[in-house]
C-alpha cells in the first residue's frame, strides 16, 4: 500500500510543479540562513559566513533537479510536456493539421454511424429468444391458407410450433372519434412463440379462440393514447367494425413485429368469415411463423417441406398444385434482401470513403514527416534519444486521433440522432439505431486504428532516415516517401473510381426510375381512403358510393372523380382465367373501379369504353382488362367483346374495355395484368376516392370534398388524405435516399481524393524548386512547366482510375439487383466517370502547377 | 567536490534514512537544517553529510510515509519545515536498524578474519 501512496505524492507532484518549487527553494534559504548564523556566530563575516554555507550545501541546482525528479513521475511528465508540444506544434501547422483532423473526423463518424446502422439492421439478432429459430413459412407468394398450416402442423417434424397472423382493418367507434386502425388476428400460439407477455393482463388461450369469444391485446401505444395508460383499460370494451372486443392484456411496450402496423391484436378465429378461411386451401393470405426445433437447420425444414408439398398436391385446388413452400429466415423476412444489399452497399461506400480518408491522412502525416526532418535531426543532435522522437511522433498522433475521435462520434450521435427522428420509415429497423458500448467501441477502435496509422508510417521513415545526414542536405532526402505518397494518390483514385461509379449507375437508375410513365397522372389527383360504414349492408353501398362521387363531381374546382377498391397492388395471386378456348393460371390484379375512375387519374382507354350507368347489380357482367392483360389472353387480337370468367367456373365477364397499363406497384415494377370490375356489380367496403382538381394544387379541394362525403354520410371514416403525387413518390423514398447517401459519399470520396493529389503535387513542386528552376532557366516556358506537373498529377490518377476499372466492374455487378433499368457495366457511366475523376486530377494539379510556373529562376537556383 | 577533511567519511548510500529517522525518534519533529546539525553533532563532526542529498531523502521518505511535514517558526522566527517521525517511519527504523546491525556483526567477523586461511578453506 505504501507503494500506491508514494506513487500518488509523485502523481500530484507531477502536476504540482511551481508551488512545490517555492516551498523547497524557502527550506534551502532557511538551512543557509541557520547555517550562515552559526559561521557568523564563529567569528565571520556575514558574506563570508553566506558564501561559506553555500559552498558546504553542495549544488542547489543539482539538488533541486533530483529533489525533482524523485518529487514527480518523469514518464507522465514527458507526456504532458509531449502532448502539449504536439498540441502547439498542431496549433503552428493549420494547413496540416485542419485537413487531417477534418479528414479523421469524417471518416471516424461515417464509420460509426454506418457501423450503428449496420449493426440495427443487418447483425443485431431480433429482439426475440432464440431467433435463429424463427421462420416464416410460404406457400408461392409468401401467405398460405388456413388448411394447409393445419396439415403441415401435423405433418412436419421440422417446426416444434407453427403460429398464424393476418391483418385487416376496422373501424374503432366510441372511444373518440371513428377511426380506421390496423388489427392484426393471430393464432393464440403467436406471441408466446415470440417470447413476449402481455405487460398487463393476460394473452389469450386457445379456449378463447376456439370459442371465437371478441378479446383482444392492445399495444403500448395504443393504451397510452387511448386510455392514457390506466389500467381500467383490461376490462373495457373496444367497438370494431360495430361490434365489440373486450381488451384482456397490455402488449410491452417496444414490442413490434416486421412491419405490421397493427394497435389491437385478436386471435385468429376474429374473422366475420372465420368458417370459410378454416377450410381454405392453397395459397392465402396467412401469414405463418415457424419455430424450427433445436438441430433442425433451414435446409432439412426446406427440404421436408418440400417433399411434404409433393404429398398435400393431390388435395390441393389444381390453380395451386406444385407449389414450393418455403421456409425463410425470420430475420431475412423483417429485413428483406434488397435493403441488405442496399445496407452491404452503403458500408461499402463508407469503407471506401475511410480507406481514402485513411490514404490521405497518411499522405498528410508523410509530407509533414518529411519536412519536419530537419527539426527532429536538429533534436536528435541536441540529444534527443531516437525513442524520445519516436515518442513525440507517437504522441502527436494519439493527440490528433483522440481529438478527431471526439469530433467523430460527436458528430455520429448527432447524425444517428437525426436519423432516427426522421424515423425512415422506408427502412426497416432504422428506428433501432442506437448509441450503444459497441457503437462507440467501433468509434474508438477508427480513432485509435487512425492513430496507430498516423504514428507508424512516419515513424518508419524517421527511423530509417539517417538524421543527421538528412540535417545536412537541408530536408530534401524524401524519395521514400514520396514512392508511399504516389502509391497512396493511385489508391484513392481507383477507390473513388469505384464509389463514383456505384453512384453513378444509382443515379442513372434513380432518374430512369424518376422518369417512368406510371401510366396514369398523378398530378393534381387528391386522394382520400373512404370506408362504407360498417353496419351499412352491402347493398346499399353502390348508392352510398354514387352519391359520394356525384356530389364530389358537382363540387366546384374538381375536374373529375373516381373510386376503386385499391389504389395500388401490394399483393397479387395466382388464378385460373378461362377464356373461350383456353384455361389458364396467370398472375394479375383484380379490383373494383368506378365510372370515371380512369378519367380522374388521367388513364387512356384504348379502346372499348368506360364503365357507366346501365352496368347495375343485375345486368350482364362487365370488365375493363389493362393492356397487359389483353395481350396475355387475346395476344394480337381485338379484347373488347370478349369474355372470361375465374377460377373456370361461376360468370362471364364480358370486357367492354381496354386501359392503358398503370404501374401500380410503383415506377420500377412491370405492369401486371389487371382487370377492373364496376363497383355497381361488386361494391367494395372501402377503397379510394380520387378526385382531379380543375386547376393547381388538389389539396385546395380536401375541405370541399370532405364535406361533400359528411353530406351523405357523418359517420363514415375517411383517412390519408393525400396527393396521389405523394403517395406515388414515396415508392421511390428507398431509391432517393440511398442514392443520395452514396452519391454524398462519393462526393466526399472524390473530394478527399482531389485534397490527396493537390497536396501531393503542391509538395512535389516545392521540393522541386530548382529543378524548375534550372527548366526555366534554360528555356522552359510556363506552358512546359504546366505540362510536366498536371501530366505528372495526370498519370497517377489514370493509373488509379484503370485499377478502379476493374473494382468498378465488380461493385456494379454485385449491385446488379439495386439497379432499375441500368446495366451492371453501364458503359456511358463507365466512360464518364473516368472522365469526371480526371477531370477532378487536373484541376487540382492546376494551382500546385501555377505555382512551380511562377517560380523566379535565379531565387531558386540561389536557395540551395 | 565539496571541501571536506580527509578524515571525514561520506554518509553511506542508504544509511541516511536510518540516520533521520533515528534522529526524529530521538529528538520529536525538526526542520531540515536541525537534522543535518544533529546528524553532524552525533558523529562529532566526524560524518560529513553532503546537504544536498538530504532533502531529496526527506521527500523521498516523505512520499513513504514515514516522516510528514508541517511548516511552522523556527526559534529564530524564521519559516521552516518541521519533519516528524510517523508510526510507519517508527517501523522502517527499528528495521533498518535490526539491518544495520547484522551488516555491521557481519563485517566485524571479516575482518577478524585471516583472509589466506580462509581462502584456502574456501577452494
Amino acid at each position: 500500500m505504501i507503494w500506491v501512496r508514494a506513487f500518488l505524492a509523485r502523481w500530484r507532484g507531477a502536476f504540482r510543479r511551481p508551488r512545490d518549487e517555492e516551498q523547497l527553494a524557502d527550506e534551502v534559504r532557511f538551512h543557509l540562513e541557520e547555517r550562515a548564523d552559526e559561521y557568523v556566530a564563529a567569528g565571520m563575516t556575514r558574506e563570508e559566513a553566506q558564501y561559506t554555507a553555500l559552498r558546504s550545501f553542495g549544488g542547489v541546482e543539482a539538488m533541486k533537479e533530483t529533489y525533482r525528479e524523485r518529487q514527480g513521475l518523469p514518464w507522465v511528465e514527458n507526456a504532458v510536456q509531449d502532448v502539449r508540444y504536439a498540441l502547439r506544434a498542431l496549433a503552428h501547422s493549420p494547413a496540416f493539421a485542419i485537413p487531417m483532423l477534418a479528414t479523421l473526423a469524417l471518416a471516424i463518424c461515417a464509420g460509426t454511424v454506418m457501423f450503428g446502422v449496420l449493426q440495427a439492421v443487418v447483425l443485431r439478432q431480433l429482439p426475440f429468444p432464440a431467433p435463429e429459430q424463427l421462420t416464416i413459412v410460404s406457400l408461392g407468394e409468401g401467405r398460405s391458407a388456413y388448411w394447409n398450416v393445419e396439415s403441415w402442423r401435423a405433418h412436419s417434424r421440422s417446426f416444434s410450433d407453427l403460429a398464424v397472423l393476418d391483418t385487416t382493418s376496422v373501424t374503432l367507434t366510441g372511444i373518440g372519434d371513428a377511426d380506421r386502425i390496423g388489427v392484426a388476428r393471430v393464432s393464440p400460439n403467436f406471441v408466446p412463440m415470440l417470447g413476449v407477455q402481455a405487460a398487463h393482463g393476460r394473452a389469450f388461450t386457445s379456449e378463447e379462440a376456439e370459442q371465437r369469444r371478441r378479446v383482444a391485446l392492445i399495444t403500448h401505444a395504443f393504451w397510452q393514447s387511448r386510455f392514457g395508460g390506466s389500467l381500467d383499460a383490461i376490462g373495457a370494451s373496444l367497438e370494431l367494425d360495430g361490434r365489440r372486443s373486450e381488451v384482456i392484456g397490455i402488449l410491452p411496450a417496444g414490442f413490434r413485429f416486421a412491419d405490421v402496423a397493427a394497435e389491437v391484436w385478436e386471435p385468429h378465429t376474429a374473422f366475420a368469415d372465420w368458417d370459410v378461411r378454416r377450410v381454405a386451401r392453397g395459397t392465402g393470405s396467412w401469414f405463418v411463423l415457424g419455430r424450427l426445433r433445436a438441430n433442425v437447420t433451414l435446409e432439412q425444414a426446406n427440404g421436408e417441406m418440400n417433399s411434404l408439398a409433393r404429398r398435400l398436391d393431390e388435395e390441393m385446388p389444381a390453380a395451386d398444385r406444385d407449389r414450393e413452400i418455403r421456409v425463410v429466415p425470420l430475420s431475412e423476412h423483417f429485413v428483406g434482401a434488397r435493403s441488405r444489399l442496399a445496407v452491404w452497399m452503403l458500408s461499402t461506400a463508407v469503407v471506401c470513403v475511410v480507406l481514402i480518408a485513411v490514404a490521405n491522412v497518411l499522405s498528410l502525416s508523410l509530407a509533414r514527416n518529411v519536412s519536419r526532418t530537419r527539426e527532429l535531426a536538429v533534436r536528435s543532435v541536441l540529444g534527443a534519444s531516437p525513442l524520445r522522437l519516436l515518442r513525440q511522433l507517437v504522441v502527436e498522433s494519439v493527440v490528433i486521433s483522440a481529438i478527431a475521435g471526439v469530433c467523430g462520434a460527436l458528430a455520429a450521435w448527432t447524425v444517428i440522432q437525426l436519423l432516427r427522428a426522421n424515423s425512415l420509415s422506408s427502412f426497416p429497423r432504422m428506428t433501432e439505431v442506437t448509441v450503444d458500448g459497441r457503437v462507440l467501441a467501433c468509434a474508438t477502435a477508427l480513432a485509435l486504428f487512425a492513430g496507430i496509422l498516423t504514428a507508424v508510417a512516419p515513424s518508419i521513415t524517421a527511423w530509417r532516415s539517417n538524421l543527421r545526414v538528412s540535417m545536412q542536405s537541408g530536408g530534401r532526402s524524401v524519395s521514400g516517401s514520396q514512392t508511399i505518397r504516389r502509391a497512396l494518390v493511385v489508391a484513392e483514385f481507383a477507390l473513388a473510381m469505384v464509389l463514383v461509379f456505384g453512384a453513378g449507375i444509382l443515379i442513372r437508375s434513380w432518374q430512369i426510375a424518376e422518369d417512368v410513365d406510371p401510366g396514369f397522372q398523378p398530378q393534381q389527383v387528391l386522394s382520400i381512403q373512404l370506408r362504407a360504414p360498417a353496419t351499412m349492408p352491402s347493398s346499399q353501398r353502390v348508392a352510398f358510393y354514387q352519391s359520394i362521387l356525384e356530389r364530389a363531381e358537382r363540387t366546384g374546382g374538381v375536374d373529375s372523380a373516381g373510386f376503386i377498391s385499391e389504389l395500388y397492388i401490394t399483393s397479387t395471386s395466382e388464378q385460373f382465367i378461362e377464356t373461350e378456348g383456353k384455361l389458364e393460371r396467370i398472375a394479375f390484379r383484380r379490383d373494383e373501379a368506378s365510372p370515371g375512375f380512369f378519367r380522374a387519374v388521367g388513364t387512356p382507354l384504348r379502346s372499348g369504353r368506360d364503365f357507366a350507368a346501365e352496368d347495375r347489380a343485375g345486368s350482364q357482367r362487365v370488365v375493363i382488362v389493362n393492356q397487359a392483360m389483353a395481350s396475355r389472353l387475346w395476344p394480337g387480337q381485338q379484347a373488347v367483346g370478349k369474355r372470361l370468367r375465374f377460377g373456370g367456373n361461376g360468370e362471364w365477364f364480358t370486357v367492354i374495355g381496354v386501359a392503358g397499363n398503370m404501374r401500380r406497384q410503383g415506377p420500377e415494377q412491370e405492369p401486371m395484368p389487371q382487370i377492373f370490375e364496376a363497383i355497381a356489380q361488386n361494391p367494395p367496403g372501402a377503397g379510394y376516392l380520387l378526385a382531379k382538381a380543375a386547376t393547381g394544387d388538389p389539396t385546395q379541394i380536401t375541405r370541399a370534398i370532405r364535406a361533400a362525403i359528411h353530406e351523405v354520410e357523418p359517420q363514415a371514416p375517411l383517412y390519408n388524405v393525400r396527393t396521389l403525387e405523394s403517395s406515388f413518390s414515396s415508392f421511390l423514398a428507398a431509391r432517393r435516399l440511398q442514392t443520395f447517401v452514396v452519391a454524398a459519399f462519393s462526393a466526399v470520396a472524390m473530394f478527399l481524393a482531389a485534397t490527396g493529389i493537390y497536396g501531393l503535387m503542391q509538395y512535389c513542386v516545392a521540393t522541386r524548386t530548382r529543378e524548375f528552376g534550372i527548366r526555366m532557366a534554360v528555356g522552359a516556358g510556363n506552358n512546359d512547366i504546366l505540362r510536366v506537373v498536371v501530366s505528372e498529377g495526370l498519370r497517377l490518377s489514370v493509373t488509379g482510375l484503370a485499377l478502379g476499372f476493374f473494382g468498378a466492374l465488380w461493385v456494379g455487378r454485385l449491385s446488379a439487383s439495386l439497379l432499375f433499368e441500368v446495366r451492371a457495366s453501364d458503359p456511358i457511366t463507365l466512360a464518364l466517370v473516368p472522365l469526371l475523376l480526371a477531370f477532378v486530377a487536373v484541376v487540382s494539379c492546376l494551382l500546385p502547377a501555377l505555382r512551380a510556373t511562377r517560380i523566379q529562376p535565379l531565387a531558386a537556383l540561389r536557395q540551395e | 567536490m565539496e571541501a571536506g577533511s580527509t578524515d571525514r567519511a561520506e554518509v553511506l548510500q542508504g544509511t541516511l534514512t536510518l540516520l533521520v529517522l533515528r534522529t526524529l525518534e530521538a529528538l520529536g519533529p525538526l526542520h531540515g537544517y536541525g537534522i543535518a546539525r544533529r546528524i553532524e553533532q552525533i558523529s562529532q563532526e566526524l560524518l560529513h553529510l553532503n546537504q544536498g542529498t538530504l532533502y531529496p531523502a526527506l521527500l523521498r521518505m516523505e512520499q513513504e510515509g514515514w516522516i510528514c511535514s508541517e511548516w511552522g517558526t523556527s526559534e529564530k522566527n524564521r519559516k521552516a519545515r518541521f519533519y516528524a517521525i510517523t508510526n510507519a517511519g517508527r517501523h522502517r527504523l527499528a528495521k533498518e536498524a535490526a539491518d544495520w546491525k547484522r551488516m555491521s556483526t557481519t563485517i566485524e567477523r571479516f575482518l577478524v578474519f585471516d583472509p589466506a586461511r580462509r581462502v584456502e578453506e574456501g577452494g
